[in-house]
């Protein structure tokens, strides 16, 4: 008897993200060197035609202000003088989006992944709608919040509660950077006295702030991973270096 | 569609002569002929050689604005830069995500799209037209020959 295959193709399974959770607060430059470095260790590799993982990076970092691609050197000056005297770290970085700020409380993800493994490759725009999704769904399933509806990039809670941030970067389909998503009530004060995100008028806002009770940033990390996977449709894996071979490692140094 | 276009230009008034050789090959004699050939990369650029000027007019493709979602803001090179192909020579941010641009051919920026300062949306709108993100003076036109052509462009598209 003869099978034949069916006209819809079969899908071939995409491989699983990789996933990390830093324990410590670490400091924006040296995760942003470890993103460029996972970058081009994936760029190369992809070249090369060897296998490479897709990964998301969980952390959280210490006080930093963050700058995006459109804002230029000049106009942020004055700025950098005075967030870096109210002793935060001050970095202007190649991502879209405008000023932000990270630090302890506020759960950061770096998503590193190649939108062209699937076919077609994710859109750009996908990929962020999905990004949003993914913590909307969180606020929802964890804690019962409804973000409201927006145009604007991002999560809101109203039209001037922004809860969670996005700014991403896209080489050769390759994503560095992500989002942040405020938790406990420790970054509002540091997000006061900026424009965060070039919006006048709106104020950041928490989980803690929304549910009037403080929570634990760790409880949040394995829902997310997992509800990531979920509207990403991967299957997420513990660990980031298994994913890594060591060979490359210690090439690319 | 072609993708090489013809453009005859009569060296003097006169009846028309007919062509010696297939049409298929280009060629300069009494007639003075500009060839415009359109080529595409796998990251979704478009360049419009003319080699009478020899100038590209790079841009990116249909697809790749609508992936990108509504553009805000774009990073253009500095006219009078040099670029090798391959390397990055700007950006195109939508959504808040910043997706890099790849120079298509070799060369000096010659000129750059201003209106996309104030206008951004002009690369939603017009992609290929309007909305074309800079000139760039050629120094090797052969690396033409190394880009897609509109039909293994598309056809990469629907694969």
């Amino acid at each position: 008897m003869r099978h034949s295959l069916s006209k819809a193709s079969i899908k071939m399974a995409l491989p699983p993200i990789h996933h990390h959770q830093f324990r410590r607060a670490l400091p924006y430059y040296s995760t942003l060197l470890l993103q460029e470095y996972l970058h081009r260790l994936q760029l190369a590799r992809r070249k090369a035609g060897k296998q490479y993982p897709d990964l998301l990076l969980l952390l959280q970092h210490r006080p930093v202000y963050t700058a995006g691609r459109r804002q230029t050197d000049t106009e942020l000056q004055d700025e950098r003088k005075r967030l870096e005297a109210r002793g935060a770290d001050f970095v202007h970085t190649q991502r879209g989006g405008e000023l932000t700020y990270h630090g302890p409380g506020q759960i950061v993800g770096y998503p590193l992944l190649d939108l062209g493994r699937s076919v077609p490759p994710v859109a750009v725009r996908d990929y962020i709608c999905l990004m949003q999704k993914t913590l909307k769904l969180h606020l929802r399933e964890a804690h019962n919040i409804d973000s409201s509806s927006t145009d604007l990039t991002g999560v809101f809670l109203a039209p001037d509660a922004k809860i969670a941030s996005i700014g991403v970067q896209i080489r050769h389909r390759l994503t560095t950077h992500g989002f942040a998503m405020n938790i406990t009530n420790q970054p509002l004060a540091w997000f006061e006295d900026v424009v965060a995100c070039g919006l006048e008028g709106v104020k950041a806002t928490t989980v803690s702030a929304a549910l009037g009770t403080d929570v634990s940033l760790r409880d949040e990390v394995p829902g997310l991973v997992r509800r990531f996977g979920q509207v990403y449709g991967r299957d997420m894996v513990p660990s980031i270096w298994t994913a890594i071979p060591r060979s490359a490692m210690l090439s690319s140094m | 569609m072609q993708s090489v276009l013809r453009r005859t230009v009569f060296a003097r008034a006169g009846s028309l002569t007919r062509p010696s050789r297939p049409l298929g090959s280009p060629y300069r004699s009494q007639f003075v002929r500009t060839l415009i050939t359109k080529r595409y990369t796998s990251d979704h650029e478009s360049v419009v050689f003319d080699d009478e000027t020899g100038l590209g007019v790079v841009s990116i493709t249909n697809y790749a604005q609508s992936s990108l979602g509504d553009v805000v803001f774009v990073e253009l090179p500095t006219v009078g830069s040099q670029v090798d192909q391959g390397s990055q020579i700007g950006a195109v941010e939508s959504v808040k995500a910043a997706s890099d641009i790849y120079a298509p051919v070799s060369g000096t920026v010659k000129e750059v799209n201003e209106s996309l300062s104030d206008q951004p949306a002009l690369i939603n709108k017009s992609p290929e037209d309007k909305g074309w993100l800079c000139k760039i003076q050629l120094s090797d036109p052969k690396e033409m020959e190394t880009l897609l052509t509109e039909k293994a462009y598309l056809a990469s598209l629907e694969a």
